[in-house]
């Protein structure tokens, strides 16, 4: 049969396949890609402890860190952005585990080179680190920095480093 | 020429149903289509211990991340979901799943978790989205962790929301195409 119907259908259904071929390409090509490229972070560290006052019954920590790290290595043509953020991990009496993001931060693809490192310090907190109960005094907390590879087409997974901070 | 279409449909289905046993070929036809698309479905429901595999983002709370129309892949066989992870939850009582970012997480002694989550292009937390005083998520809201994505494929499923007649249309268009056409 050759009429508008049956044409139609298979160009559509073709085109489609086609773009499902491609897309999982282009995730499959970049598989090996962070085993070797990896960011560097050179200094992730406490700046400075503003305040731990106790709020509302929860202790509310305000503080700011220094962040140096180039993340231009964990970029390639998959990659659309990376959302990069530092994770504060302590441990309390109720609470064993407690993984708060401080701060975080949105880098694209197509932000120009100096975007991709970040070398501040003193950055302040975006979000307080808030404890569900009262027991954050003298606790150590540890930072971490992750980024989480957001590709154009397939996989997310995350990538990180360590640096300890108390 | 729609018409001409439509008349030709028309007459084929005129044919159809003067030859049963064509007609019953030809609905054994559309029948296996849609249950193999429905075993493909359950099955990556399976796999994922997921009850939607695969979901359309549909606001821009997750820009430039994730924009409307993309299509999420989610994995709810992870056992636990940690801060940073792209999930899509539920809140109780609501219909729609939300596509947001894990901001905290509190492990309690017995393993139980509170969440909060936060959409990347949002101010603020999602506190305000949960139910009346709710404070934190639990394991069981989250619907799945998003391991994959593909873009502008669910372009299709906010058209046919916005426009539910296409429901209909589109589907209608598909079951007669099937039913009569000739190949085998």
């Amino acid at each position: 049969m050759h009429t508008v119907w049956v044409r139609l259908n298979a160009v559509v259904f073709f085109g489609l396949t086609v773009l499902l071929g491609l897309s999982i390409l282009a995730a499959v090509s970049k598989i090996g890609h962070s085993k070797h490229h990896k960011p560097v972070v050179s200094r992730l560290e406490l700046n400075t402890l503003r305040s731990l006052k106790s709020h509302g019954g929860v202790d509310r920590a305000l503080l700011s860190f220094d962040l140096h790290a180039d993340l231009t290595p964990a970029f390639h043509w998959n990659i659309k952005q990376l959302f990069v953020y530092v994770v504060a991990s302590y441990s309390t009496k109720t609470n064993p585990h407690n993984h708060v993001i401080l701060w975080d931060k949105i880098i694209e693809a197509v932000d120009p080179p100096e975007a991709k490192i970040i070398e501040e310090d003193n950055i302040f907190v975006k979000y307080a680190l808030i404890d569900q109960t009262n027991e954050l005094r003298g606790k150590e907390v540890e930072l971490k920095l992750v980024w989480d590879h957001m590709p154009l087409t397939g996989m997310l997974f995350m990538g990180s480093a360590e640096k300890l901070g108390s | 020429m729609l018409k001409d279409i439509f008349i030709k449909q028309v007459a084929e289905l005129k044919k159809l149903w003067q030859n049963k046993r064509q007609l019953l070929f030809q609905l054994l036809n559309l029948a296996m289509i849609v249950f193999s698309a429905l075993m493909i479905w359950k099955g990556l429901m399976f796999f994922t211990k997921s009850e939607s595999p695969v979901v359309v983002v549909l606001s821009g709370s997750m820009e430039p991340a994730f924009q409307r129309g993309d299509i999420l892949f989610l994995d709810n066989s992870v056992h636990k979901v940690i801060e940073g992870d792209v999930v899509v939850f539920k809140i109780r009582d609501r219909e729609i799943p939300i596509v947001h970012r894990i901001m905290k997480v509190h492990e309690k002694p017995d393993g139980v978790v509170e969440l909060l989550t936060k959409g990347d292009n949002n101010r603020v937390d999602d506190r305000g989205l949960y139910a009346p005083g709710q404070l934190w998520l639990q394991r069981e809201d989250i619907l799945g962790k998003a391991v994959g994505t593909l873009r502008y494929v669910g372009m299709v499923t906010i058209a046919l929301n916005d426009y539910p007649v296409l429901k209909y249309v589109l589907v209608g268009m598909m079951g007669l195409f099937v039913l009569t056409s000739k190949e085998g």
